[in-house]
């Protein structure tokens, strides 16, 4: 059983900017990162541009923001594989309120109505009834893809009212550089790396799922704690499917598939491990980001699809691989 | 191979030289493809026709495959404009889901090509008509069912009903077939998920259910093998049966043609030729020049050994026949499209 | 994940409580959608439908015997999809190239064969998540089978004895159903009534104990990969003796099939309970929930959606009946 850091989280006060983003466990991911970054580099001249590197943050930022609630699932102890057809389910209520209504906030309000309800369903099933998480949130997962296609028809709902302010959250970028959607997915990041390691919850989180049995024992409410990480997977989920229903204008019922391999592939790659009460957020968005370039770079070396499977599966295996051989290091 | 296939490819180009009108234009140095599905058959067909040609005309094209991901393809996109390719080729992975790429690319002013189907603010799109191939494949499955099957046709449709463009091939060889025989019936409407595996599946399902049928139709090659391997497995002779496949996308149907009794017709969708005519588009949006908002690619029924006319095969190579393709004529405009079905 | 291991585990240890009740459930469910079927659609008890039937669950639960015994041990293999589309690909290739059944089959089983053993390697040795490491290789086979061949390997040799296992008879039973009965029935024995079976148990139930009683965790998990991977063998052979081609394409969701419906036959994820039979029982609700929404005329998208509710509800009812045993 792996210890609980939640002592060394909370002792963790040391200066220096780095040690403050990054513990230890991450400066070997933010190598790893950049070993990509400068293999990239050199190995295409067109990669390494102010366009090509904010473009990839774009495209990473939606996995990234699921990543951050998928992570969160995981260090509770738990799995959530839902979101890969929850980004494509909320994208419905999304476009149906704005093209009824013309109104963005009510169309995010009615995509966020959605994804809390999956979150409750999620949460009530695997934390109150127990059943097993990965079947629970596997189940959710058919069940929303084919509500998708039985809603609609297995066409995709165009948005009608094509409102400036909806394309621009997924396709804008800040002062021209920076997308949007990038900046949504780090200050989300930013917001649940100081939950979960400064506040009483993210404590909790870490205890429930480092060591059910002594959290309990410490007072803390185990199923409650569990129940919330489920909500907040479904509404960071949310969020992603929303930026996404915007980078595609429609809400389209093929969107997502294999997203929840991508997204659990990287946060595990990330150092969040599947059993528990281990890992941390910025690694998680790491692993994402260590992904989003390797598809860029492999994209730009002309590889076909093929290579790019078979490579990226490898090195899966090469990180987490030394990762579990890095934490049975005494 | 590879001196033999650059030498029949040198040869192929003479012939489209003459019919081309690319002469006088401006060359783009670069052309982009993002690609829906790379390594579905008739893509990889389609990308062969677009590498060809680009060869001829002497610049490159650069693929990246979406691979069936909506974001992927938005990503795929994203990266090309970055890298500065000069046109844009895109086949959606999802029509509407390019509306917003589509305005951003205008922002930007780089020209793009679409193939496969219209999407709102488009500026030309490269495609063949689903629905006249099926029409024109279940025309000739209706001669020959009034020759062969007793003039009677029950139908297993081996579809997919998640796109348009199949459910548009289907209901195409529905109304041809009735022109021949009035009172065919569609006695199974599947959802084969355009794999051969599923098709199998729910083919097999639906023999079960009522094998009164005899004529099996597939969107694609992979939707009617999996049907005809479906009869087969339920122990049925294939004496009178006709199976229709339609794409002509790889050596399948070649091998099934010549192989199985009742593999007699094949709406053939030349993909090489898709790939050719997106790559001459490109070439004129570069330039500036008018271009239709619709270019239609040819397709035509093949009938029993009639692929032999438009291919050859060389062990797993298959080799297309420019000259005879160039000839099919295409029509000017499809008798049915998408739009005709949300109505 | 964990927190209902405590009971499981006295269970998987005391072999006694392995029949447990926890099929009457499903047989109960199996029924009732027997019944139910064919009440609103006679076809569905006709003997071309059960044969129909038969041979899609043959080749789910020829992969499905393997899959239990890895959940049995607490491993799981999400390769098996992408791994059964490749084994065809080489089972139709190598008997193009050698004109002969045998050594087509013997490829097929070595190369599938192969992978598990890369499974197993990966998880035993490398220490990763098996879920995590069964992603890579499912990437890599994908990836992988489109360098081997771009195109479905066709059937060149015309030999009749590669058809027919898949698509042959013996009297009115389907091949492939015999030779799934057959691996069903070692699959019993073995998990039930051997010793590497009642270590897999224990294995799965607390890796610990079991290390601390001298057990070699790593190896008997290590065979379980390769046993599964074996099994896909068979079924890719089967799958590409059915389809008359090698497809590269074949197997998608195949993985989810197979986990689906050994949870649905009472197999735990987080290890040490199970039974073939509930596996049996469990493919068997899936395909005919399939079957029936074909033969119904249903709207196929439900072919989705019920399996999602089933594996939950079935799920749920189980915690139910155990927490009544345990009172």
């Amino acid at each position: 059983m792996p210890q609980s850091p939640s002592l060394s989280a909370s002792g963790s006060a040391s200066p220096g900017l780095a040690r403050i983003l990054f513990r230890r466990s991450e400066i070997g991911l933010v190598v790893a990162l950049l070993a990509v970054i400068l293999f990239f580099a050199l190995a295409s001249d067109t990669f390494l541009t102010v366009r090509n590197l904010t473009n990839v943050l774009g495209q990473a930022s939606l996995a990234m923001i699921a990543g951050v609630g998928v992570a969160i699932v995981f260090i509770s102890g738990e799995v959530d594989v839902s979101v890969g057809s929850l980004v494509a389910a909320v994208a419905i209520p999304l476009i149906t309120v704005m093209n009824a209504t013309e109104s963005l906030a009510l169309g995010i309000a009615a995509a966020l109505a959605l994804g809390l309800c999956v979150g409750i369903v999620n949460g009530f099933l695997a934390a109150y009834l127990g059943i097993n998480s990965l079947i629970t949130t596997l189940g959710t997962l058919f069940i929303l893809r084919g509500g998708v296609y039985l809603y609609t028809g297995q066409k995709a709902i165009p948005d009608d009212v094509m409102l400036e302010s909806f394309f621009q959250l997924g396709n804008g970028r800040l002062f021209e550089v920076v997308p949007y959607p990038a900046l949504i997915a780090f200050a989300l990041l930013l917001v649940f790396a100081y939950v979960m390691r400064h506040r009483t919850f993210g404590r909790k989180v870490y205890a429930v799922g480092g060591n059910p049995e002594v959290a309990r024992l410490a007072g803390y409410d185990v199923k409650r704690v569990k129940f919330t990480c489920f909500i907040i997977s479904s509404l960071l989920a949310t969020v992603s499917g929303i930026l996404l229903a915007s980078r595609l204008g429609s809400a389209v019922h093929v969107a997502g598939l294999g997203f929840e391999f991508q997204v659990v592939a990287a946060v595990v790659l990330g150092g969040v491990s599947l059993s528990g009460g281990v890992g941390s957020l910025f690694g998680a968005a790491l692993g994402v980001l260590i992904l989003s370039f390797l598809s860029n770079g492999l994209g730009m070396l002309d590889l076909a699809t093929e290579w790019q499977l078979v490579i990226t599966g490898f090195i899966i295996i090469a990180a987490v691989g030394f990762d579990e051989w890095k934490r049975r290091q005494p | 191979m590879r001196k033999l296939l650059i030498g029949l490819l040198a040869t192929s180009a003479v012939a489209v030289m003459v019919t081309g009108s690319a002469f006088a234009e401006k060359m783009p140095k670069k052309v982009g493809y993002v690609v829906n599905y790379a390594t579905h058959e008739w893509y990889q067909n389609v990308i062969k026709g677009m590498k060809d040609r680009a060869a001829q005309l002497g610049f490159e094209v650069e693929v990246k495959d979406a691979n069936l991901d909506a974001a992927k393809q938005i990503a795929a996109a994203e990266d090309f404009m970055s890298q500065g390719v000069d046109v844009l080729i895109i086949t959606p992975v999802n029509e509407d889901a390019v509306v917003p790429l589509l305005r951003r690319a205008k922002q930007e002013n780089m020209p793009i090509v679409l193939e496969g189907n219209p999407v709102k603010g488009m500026t030309t799109l490269v495609a063949i008509c689903d629905y006249d191939t099926g029409y024109h494949a279940g025309v000739e499955a209706g001669k020959y069912a009034k020759e062969h099957l007793g003039g009677k046709a029950k139908v297993m449709n081996v579809g997919l009903p998640l796109l348009s463009a199949t459910v548009l091939r289907s209901n195409g060889f529905m109304d041809g077939i009735k022109t021949e025989v009035p009172d065919a019936v569609m006695v199974h409407d599947l959802d084969g998920g355009g794999n051969p595996d599923r098709s199998f599946e729910v083919s097999a399902a639906a023999l079960a259910q009522n094998g009164d049928v005899n004529v099996i139709y597939g969107i694609n090659d992979s939707s009617s093998l999996g049907g005809l391997q479906a009869w087969k497995a339920a122990g049925k002779s294939q004496d009178d049966l006709l199976v229709v496949g339609t794409g002509g996308e790889g050596l399948a149907f070649i091998n099934a043609i010549e192989k199985e009794p009742s593999y007699k017709i094949e709406a053939a969708m030349f993909p090489e030729k898709v790939g050719f005519t997106a790559i001459d588009a490109a070439v004129k949006l570069y330039n500036k020049e008018e271009v239709p908002s619709w270019i239609v690619s040819p397709t035509t029924p093949m009938l029993g050994d009639g692929w032999k006319k438009y291919y050859s095969v060389d062990g797993n190579v298959r080799t297309i026949n420019w000259d005879a393709v160039n000839a099919v004529k295409a029509p000017d405009k499809c008798m049915k499209t998408a739009a005709d079905l949300k109505k | 994940m964990t927190t209902d291991t405590l009971p499981a585990r006295k269970r998987g240890v005391s072999l006694s409580a392995l029949t447990d009740n926890s099929q009457i459930v499903l047989i109960g469910l199996l029924a009732v959608l027997c019944i139910g079927i064919s009440l609103a659609a006679p076809q569905f008890y006709s003997p071309d439908n059960a044969i129909a039937i038969l041979r899609q669950c043959a080749l789910v639960l020829i992969v499905a015997v393997g899959m239990t015994m890895l959940l049995v041990a607490g491993e799981v293999d999400l390769s098996v999809g992408a791994s059964l589309a490749f084994t065809g690909c080489v089972a139709m290739d190598v008997t193009n190239r050698t004109h002969s059944v045998v050594l087509g089959a013997l490829a097929a089983l070595a190369f599938s064969g192969a992978v598990g053993l890369f499974n197993g390697l990966v998880v035993t040795r490398l220490k990763i998540n098996s879920l995590i490491a069964t992603i890579a290789t499912m990437m890599i086979l994908q990836g992988g089978v489109y360098l081997y061949t771009r195109e479905a390997v066709q059937n060149h040799h015309l030999l009749d004895a590669f058809t027919a296992i898949g698509a042959g008879y013996v009297g009115p039973v389907p091949i492939p159903v015999i030779i799934a009965a057959v691996i069903f029935a070692v699959g019993y024995v073995t998990l039930r009534f051997t010793l590497f079976g009642r270590y897999l148990y224990a294995v799965g139930a607390n890796l610990r104990a079991a290390r601390l009683s001298g057990l070699r965790a790593e190896r008997l998990k290590l065979l379980a990969f390769v046993i599964t991977g074996l099994l896909v063998g068979v079924a890719g052979l089967i799958l590409a003796s059915l389809m008359n081609a090698g497809q590269p394409t074949a197997g998608r969701g195949f993985e989810l099939t197979v986990i689906a419906a050994v949870i649905l036959g009472g197999t735990s994820l987080a290890g040490g309970r199970g039974t073939l039979f509930g596996t049996l029982l469990g493919v068997l609700v899936l395909k005919i929930v399939d079957n029936g929404i074909i033969i119904l005329r249903w709207n196929q998208d439900l072919q989705m959606v019920v399996p999602g509710l089933v594996i939950i509800l079935a799920t749920w009812l189980d915690i139910v009946r155990r927490r009544n045993d345990a009172r």
